[in-house]
């Protein structure tokens, strides 16, 4: 497949056509269900780049989501005369600009950090941004901010917006899919597998990882603004959660961490699982997530995608031990 | 006779009340192995780390083709063409042979590359072709110490520095490096190793410098420096 | 000037508080290197079962803190020997999202049995307050402070002159040469994370006598034990001292100077900063080998 490019971008529009088809077929309640599993699989995908590909898992990546919806949503209203059809792309290019400009702004000191001291300044900063967005009246955070309506007339919202993030999530997909086999994506790789070892082979590392850490703050900002744009209405909570900061890393786990499938399959199941499995017990998210984590910890730290290769592994090498 | 590709002038350094290398100089000529020995302690890993950029020096300069590189960050350095095998092997754990091997080749030195043909040649030089797609965790130390030295060749450098590839093989293991390295100085690439092994050194390089207590004891052939009187004290004591 | 003073004081006052709080982590930290997530929900578990014990024993909540301990540490022990243990084993990530995961459980099981609301405990002497010269302290605080600073102290002194606390600092620094020495260290972990739990219990009740709290409150706990320990240093009480000092005296001069909505800006701009110019915190890493 990897020598083939041109059929796997095929594969994957076709696929997507079939799923854009899916509203068609299916009642409202899975419509939304399915908002959350693209939405949740792209915000997967973006967060993958720095945290699966470059090894730099960030605990706090919901601090774009934020910064990027309040940028959109403070411009928009700014330019309230605008007609309706530019409202998104101004409130894309805004939000992708001010996570642009924090992450580089950030990226200098934060990526001197390693491992989990890196996780946990993230945290860190997803906290000091929703304060900040809260406290300082001028940014709205507590009184809350409207987002124009941008559905077309005669489109159930829900639908457009279900289109909307699939458009979305497949070019985040495609664009963590070209880094992955660019030399761009090698060099990530060489860096979380070992990195003053890279350095030392000539991967301008840092350079790489302020790459990486901008292009997955820019990408998850402008999720987030679709998402802003789906509520209609935001206030700091909605945006800089912290079981969002959460979700991004289980995603990558249960899947399979570094893998670019991984936070795909990650995605869809967890919000499966708890969208669908357990609609009614809301109260059992908190506890069934930390369990979740724990039994991956435990049992399979290679996500399902890890689980698959090495049970194919030792199907492989009992079929050629040789009979008695 | 071309100039020194690597020059090394009055290199100090200090750590602390420690001097540990003090006032060495010396010149490698291109395309020549060049080994330097010592007594345990002597500096030969500081020296390393000084040439490399790992550690700032207290005092002198290193010049790479003429170039002074003191102080250069270390992916600066190998993409001059400077790179570097440890003795103790860094692969990366979940690649495979050819996928470690082909990271150098992506990177190292600047200039136009051609990735694939480059880590075939890598390979083929460090007699590793057999074991490209295996995951170099399963690797043996002295697979190990091949694969560190096929990929720092696979970055195109003109010159490697070795760090005791020998150390902890048997014979057999021992003689297969050496001819590895014998390969890659007639590719034309520069090599200075530090090593251990004495008939090995004495057998393949064309240079040897001593090193005792950071001070450079001797430079010159194999033969000159195994009759040094001073060279024969710091490793077997004088007779009381 | 007596505005600054009595900021000060109360900084310093909540500070020694901070810093037993983040004994427990750093401990935890500078010798097993793990980064316990959990540990703020350890610290909540201590006000919980204080909140509890005080009520139907019918004493001060500080004279619960024997109990809490031993039971914290009991719990701590099993935790660290038949549960994080194979998460160290498992993957280099594996302890923190462990932690985090049996953290998630945990906030989730409390919310039910002890509702979301805010608790308070409350000792018979609440409400008075001493003078020192220009400054007033709370009572209930100036006997926590001095609480905090014993069982600081205590553990300090375990860790130096005790049995237990050498073979503690041994492993720290060398842990291959402490197992060919006989020593059983994943024993000695567990009895590391234990006391370390049995610290973070007593904080707890500290806590929950001077601030209100719930359940939600436990990220809130593990984030200040993280910042204590990159400001002090890994692995020691004194350096638990001084990084929980140095957050206490901020803190509250942030509060007051800036705004009350700000704490942890400062608080994050301070860390960034120190990360920068001294990762390893102002007083290192206490069982880093010396040079």
């Amino acid at each position: 497949m990897s020598q083939r490019p041109a059929l796997f971008v095929t594969i994957v529009l076709a696929a997507a056509v079939v799923v854009a088809a899916l509203p068609l077929v299916l009642p409202p309640f899975y419509v939304r269900v399915g908002q959350l599993m693209i939405y949740s699989a792209g915000l997967a995908v973006a967060w993958t780049i720095l945290g699966g590909f470059a090894g730099y898992a960030s605990f706090g990546h919901a601090a774009f989501i934020g910064v990027g919806a309040f940028a959109a949503g403070l411009v928009e209203d700014r330019l309230s005369g605008l007609p309706v059809t530019l409202m998104l792309p101004v409130g894309l290019l805004v939000g992708g600009l001010a996570c642009a400009i924090l992450s580089a702004a950030v990226a200098y000191p934060i990526l001197r950090l390693r491992g989990t001291f890196f996780a946990i300044a993230m945290l860190g900063v997803c906290h000091v941004c929703a304060e900040l967005n809260n406290n300082l009246d001028v940014l709205q955070g507590s009184l809350g901010l409207n987002f124009p309506s941008i559905a077309p007339a005669g489109w159930d919202p829900a639908t457009f917006f279900y289109e909307l993030y699939l458009v979305a999530g497949v070019i985040v997909f495609l664009i963590a899919w070209q880094i992955q086999r660019s030399r761009f994506g090698a060099g990530l790789l060489s860096i979380r597998e070992d990195e003053d070892t890279a350095r030392m082979l000539g991967v301008p590392t840092e350079r790489y990882k302020r790459q990486a850490f901008v292009i997955s703050a820019v990408l998850t900002g402008l999720l987030g603004v679709i998402y802003a744009h789906s509520l209609g209405y935001i206030t700091t909570d909605s945006v800089y959660r912290d079981d969002t900061n959460l979700n991004l890393i289980v995603y990558s786990l249960l899947g399979g961490l570094g893998t670019l499938f991984g936070p795909v399959i990650g995605a869809f199941m967890l919000v499966f699982i708890t969208q669908v499995v357990l609609a009614r017990l809301l109260d059992f998210h908190l506890f069934a997530t930390g369990l979740l984590l724990v039994v991956l910890v435990l049992a399979a730290p290679g996500g399902v995608l890890g689980f698959v290769k090495s049970w194919r592994q030792r199907r492989r090498a009992a079929a050629t031990v040789p009979a008695e | 006779m071309s100039a020194p590709i690597l020059r090394v002038e009055a290199l100090s350094k200090r750590f602390r009340g420690l001097l540990a290398i003090s006032d060495v100089s010396f010149a490698v000529e291109p395309g020549s192995i060049t080994s330097v020995i010592g007594p345990n302690g002597a500096g030969k890993s500081t020296l390393f780390n000084l040439v490399t950029g790992y550690l700032p020096p207290t005092n002198g300069t290193v010049a790479f083709k003429e170039r002074t590189i003191t102080g250069l960050a270390t992916n600066r350095i190998a993409e001059l063409g400077i790179a570097r095998a440890f003795q103790i092997a860094r692969p990366f754990r979940d690649l495979s042979v050819a996928e470690n091997v082909r990271i150098g080749a992506l990177f190292g030195k600047a200039g136009v590359r051609d990735v694939a043909a480059t880590t075939t040649r890598a390979l083929a030089l460090a007699g590793m072709a057999h074991l490209a797609e295996e995951p170099a965790s399963v690797l043996t130390v002295g697979q190990l110490r091949h694969l560190e030295v096929a990929r720092a060749i696979a970055t195109r450098a003109d010159l490697l520095l070795a760090d005791e590839p020998c150390a902890g093989l048997n014979p057999t293991e021992t003689a297969t490096m050496i001819d590895v390295l014998r390969r890659i100085r007639a590719s034309g690439v520069t090599v200075v190793l530090v090593e251990h092994d004495m008939p090995s050194v004495m057998e393949v390089s064309d240079r040897v410098l001593v090193l005792e207590s950071g001070r450079l004891i001797a430079d010159g052939t194999p033969a000159e420096v195994s009759k040094n009187p001073q060279v024969i004290a710091a490793y077997l004591g004088t007779p009381d | 000037m007596n505005l600054i003073a009595q900021t000060v004081a109360d900084g310093l006052v909540l500070g020694g508080i901070y810093a037993l709080a983040a004994v427990g982590f750093s401990l935890i930290f500078g010798v097993l290197h793990v980064i316990n997530l959990s540990h703020g929900i350890i610290v909540l578990m201590g006000a919980y079962l204080a909140l509890i014990f005080s009520e139907t024993l019918r004493i001060d909540p500080l004279l619960t803190m024997p109990l809490v301990m031993v039971i914290l540490f009991g719990v701590g022990y099993l935790y660290q020997r038949f549960l994080i243990q194979y998460a160290v084993d498992s993957s280099a990530f594996g302890s923190i999202l462990l932690t985090f995961g049996v953290a998630l459980m945990l906030h989730n099981i409390m919310i039910w049995v002890f509702s979301p609301d805010m608790k308070n405990i409350t000792p018979t002497y609440a409400f008075t307050s001493m003078r020192l010269g220009p400054i007033v302290l709370d009572a209930v605080r100036v006997s926590c402070l001095v609480a905090s600073l014993i069982l600081l102290s205590c553990l300090a002194a375990l860790l130096k002159f005790s049995p237990l606390g050498r073979v503690i600092r041994a492993t720290a620094q060398q842990t291959l040469a402490a197992r060919l020495c006989g020593v059983n260290v994943r024993h000695v972990y567990a009895l590391t994370f234990a006391v370390s739990a049995a610290f973070a219990g007593a904080a707890g009740i500290v806590i929950g006598i001077i601030l209100p709290f719930s359940p939600a409150d436990e990220a809130t706990w593990t984030l200040n034990a993280f910042v204590v320990v990159v400001l002090g240093g890994v692995g020691s009480p004194a350096g638990a001292l001084i990084g929980g000092l140095l957050l206490g005296v901020v803190s509250t001069l942030t509060a007051q100077y800036i705004g009350p909505s700000f704490p942890n800006v400062t608080m994050f701009l301070l860390l960034v900063l120190l990360l920068l110019v001294r990762p390893q915190g102002l007083l290192g890493n206490a069982f880093a080998p010396s040079r």
